[in-house]
């Protein structure tokens, strides 16, 4: 560069410290709580329930999505709003890509996983951060793959995952039964688990897979519960004897 | 701005070149990054560091970096040193020890505290390492810049005030330096102090850090203008090892230099247990004949008076 | 009496943009070589996440990166410096040197200083003149040439060990015998391989797997790493210095 030496002069204000910085994305707001996903012998499965809260207020919300053409699914718990944003990214980003470009390639799931890592890395360096977790799972050129990325830009990749609650109660079952051939009846089995401990779920729920034929994503379903089990619970609240 | 206009401009290719630019803009990257100019290149063009996006970057830095404030901070900054250095008739002493602890832990016993800014010029190393390894490498850069805009060496006052002057800059930032600018130039042996407050001071006589109290001990007793070399020599190691036998942030080894009209010279590099138990040698002027460990020089013989006999 | 420095500073965002990851990375030095190990484990808090996250990277053929601490910022660093160093190859039609990479990775994890990557890098391989080499660095940015260093959840479980193997720290030679200056590569790797498996044993955050990677001095021949169970070879020229990975299988409980 043919710029005369200039002595250096630094100057703290020209930095980045004084950019407005904001307060929104100190907490989550309207959450959803656990999804779970496995990885099963024709691809991957991904389950979650239905609700969106406000605190103690439900309401009702997909909390899973699938991104066409991309082979890739993807389900997510925390802020509501951040999913929602970030589906429509995702939309933006697979526009760019098959209409602007047209060179023939198409985003894997390991590039839709990288593309959300390096989102999520520069909100977090913003103290912006999206404040959620997203699971997601692609199948692409006869490979299946399962991602993780969270609030904290922390990636990884495993056979089976779970968030939220989920990971405590879910995950421990999920890494014992995964590759088995029932695989819808075991997810069933684990949103009954989870929907009966954990507070903030409902029994309205959807699955979605994808496979070498592509992915599928199923209509609100309803969990069949069977309560009489907590007449015999002892130890909680008011019951203590 | 315009970014639904922009994704669908006819050349994508050319739209990705801009987009890249203005993303390396933003980061600070400039066309200097692709040569070998480095990080400094961009430092010269007043580039500045990146910051987080809070109220009070200073206290997130103290949150997350100061083991003194909450010792269960992530990142651990190594700290605690004794370094020492003073002016004499034959030049400039320079000593210091070589331990770096973070909490309790030793994370070093062979770290580098003199730093060798250019053959006439060195720096000393108490506070952040990370703080005084890159500003005083920053500040060989400019000195040799000054080198040849003027077709002469920088003067030692000079120096230490540009590195005064640059941490003044970022006062309050959190930046943590505590620093001797010692050489030799047109007015003789020269010793500065600067630390990260601002403050600069010429003197005679500094030693900087946590077991520094102990070396001023054995310093301030010992010291004259008039020594020897070689009596100034063992001054210097014999005061880092005080502060090495009493302070527990300090250790190791002792790094001994001297600065003369010719530039400086590396003395050697001494165990600080073995200068207990043996001491630098046997021909060393004022140094006493073995190690210089009280328990090792009163080895067998007693303190104790004689008990009187009785009449 | 109150923690007065609370109160005028009091802690002022709910959000912690850092996390702690765990595992352990270590380097060793030899005369015409360098080993550099890391184990797989990914943790935050008591779960573990994955048990296969590579903390380990080749950069070039002759040099190879660790990183550990917050796995987000050591990614991003990795790719970072990778990206500097392709830059540089494209402009000087050669390899940035060893040195110059520990110099460059100073002043990237400087430009950071008052938002520091939660990174501990360890960075070895070959220098310009044969020698083995290992930089160690802080978060942000101090660094220094060892022989030999242990960084992460279990570094001061392992580095008293590698003070004592590598250094011959507290040891006394045996009468008119003195203590070799550098080790042969097979007792660097099963140093390497026992301050892993003990680690694992000791510290929850170790285990799973262990990554070791090997540096040779060009010309040097395979001598030590010839027969060696799964060695894979991932050096680009054959008349250069070479880069071997080597995988281990740690306990995983």
């Amino acid at each position: 560069m043919g710029m005369p030496p200039t002595p250096y002069t630094p100057d703290p204000r020209r930095s980045q410290a004084w950019i407005p910085f904001n307060t929104r994305s100190e907490q989550p707001i309207v959450t959803g709580t656990s999804v779970l996903a496995l990885t099963y012998k024709d691809g991957i499965m991904l389950a979650g329930d239905n609700l969106a809260s406000y605190g103690s207020l439900a309401c009702s919300a997909p909390r899973l999505s699938v991104t066409i053409p991309s082979y890739t699914i993807f389900g997510a718990s925390g802020n509501m709003s951040d999913f929602q944003y970030l589906q429509h990214d995702l939309d933006n980003l697979i526009i760019q890509e098959e209409v602007t470009a047209q060179d023939g390639h198409q985003l894997g799931p390991k590039q839709i996983h990288k593309y959300l890592s390096q989102v999520f890395y520069a909100r977090r360096s913003k103290m912006d951060s999206l404040w959620k977790s997203v699971l997601g799972g692609g199948f692409k050129d006869g490979k299946r793959f399962l991602l993780f990325v969270d609030l904290l830009s922390v990636t990884y990749t495993v056979l089976t995952l779970a968030t939220c609650y989920g990971v405590y109660i879910a995950q421990p079952l999920l890494r014992k039964a995964f590759e088995g051939s029932e695989v819808r009846k075991i997810k069933e089995d684990w949103l009954h688990v989870l929907f009966y401990r954990d507070p903030r779920s409902t029994n309205q729920y959807q699955i979605t897979t994808i496979s070498a034929a592509g992915p599928t994503i199923s209509p609100s379903l309803k969990l069949e519960t069977e309560w009489s089990f907590a007449e015999s619970i002892r130890g909680y609240g008011p019951q203590t004897q | 701005m315009n970014s639904f206009a922009s994704r669908f401009i006819a050349s994508s290719a050319e739209n990705e070149i801009r987009q890249a630019k203005a993303m390396a803009e933003e980061e600070g990257l400039t066309d200097a990054m692709w040569g070998s100019d480095a990080g400094f290149g961009s430092l010269v063009t007043g580039h500045a560091f990146n910051v987080p996006a809070v109220p009070d970057p200073s206290a997130f830095l103290r949150l997350h970096t100061d083991d003194h404030a909450d010792p269960n901070c992530k990142i651990k900054i190594q700290h605690g040193t004794t370094t020492l250095a003073f002016r004499y008739k034959g030049g400039v002493i320079v000593a210091v020890d070589s331990r770096a602890t973070a909490g309790s832990y030793i994370a070093s016993g062979t770290v580098k505290k003199v730093i060798e800014i250019n053959p006439y010029l060195l720096g000393t190393m108490a506070g952040g390492a990370a703080d005084c390894q890159y500003w005083e490498t920053y500040l060989g850069i400019q000195c040799r810049l000054h080198e040849l805009r003027n077709k002469e060496r920088i003067s030692v006052s000079a120096a230490s005030k540009y590195l005064s002057n640059l941490v003044y800059s970022y006062k309050g930032m959190g930046l943590s330096m505590g620093t001797m600018i010692c050489g030799w130039d047109k007015t003789g042996p020269a010793v500065f102090y600067v630390d990260s407050d601002g403050t600069r001071l010429k003197g005679d006589l500094f030693s900087v850090g946590s077991g520094s109290t102990f070396a001023y001990g054995v310093l301030d007793q010992g010291y004259s203008w008039d020594m020897s070399d070689e009596e100034a020599q063992e001054l210097g190691r014999r005061s880092i090892y005080a502060a090495g036998h009493r302070d527990a942030f300090s250790g190791n080894t002792i790094n001994l230099y001297h600065v003369q009209e010719d530039g400086w010279k590396f003395i050697g590099n001494y165990d600080v247990t073995k200068m207990h138990y043996e001491g630098p040698g046997p021909d060393v002027p004022g140094a006493p004949v073995g190690g210089y460990g009280y328990d090792v020089r009163t080895h067998g013989r007693f303190s104790v008076l004689p008990t009187a006999v009785p009449a | 009496m109150p923690n007065m420095s609370a109160i005028v500073h009091p802690q002022q965002r709910h959000f912690n943009p850092y996390a702690e990851n765990g595992g352990t990375i270590l380097a060793i030095a030899g005369a015409d070589f360098t080993v550099i190990a890391g184990d797989t484990r990914q943790s935050e808090g008591y779960s573990i996440q994955t048990r296969y996250a590579p903390k380990v990277f080749r950069l070039t053929d002759r040099a190879v990166l660790a990183v550990n601490g917050f796995a987000a910022d050591g990614n991003m660093f990795v790719k970072k410096v990778k990206q500097r160093l392709e830059w540089y190859k494209h402009a000087h039609a050669k390899d940035m040197p060893l040195r110059a990479i520990a110099r460059l990775i100073q002043t990237m994890l400087y430009a950071q200083r008052f938002f520091p990557y939660y990174v501990y890098n360890i960075l070895g391989g070959i220098e310009e003149d044969g020698s083995g080499a290992v930089y160690s660095f802080d978060p942000v940015g101090s660094y220094e040439r060892e022989a030999c260093r242990a960084a992460g959840a279990a570094q001061s479980l392992v580095q008293p060990f590698l003070d004592n193997q590598i250094y011959f720290k507290n040891q006394t030679a045996a009468p008119g015998r003195s203590h070799p200056s550098h080790l042969p590569l097979p007792d660097v790797l099963s140093i390497v391989v026992d301050s892993f498996t003990s680690a694992t044993e000791r510290h929850i955050e170790v285990g799973d797997g262990l990554e070791i990677y090997i540096v040779l001095a060009k010309g040097r021949s395979l001598q030590g790493v010839e027969g060696l169970h799964g060695l894979r070879e991932l050096s680009t020229q054959e008349d250069g210095e070479r880069v071997f990975v080597l995988q281990r299988d740690l306990k995983k409980d």
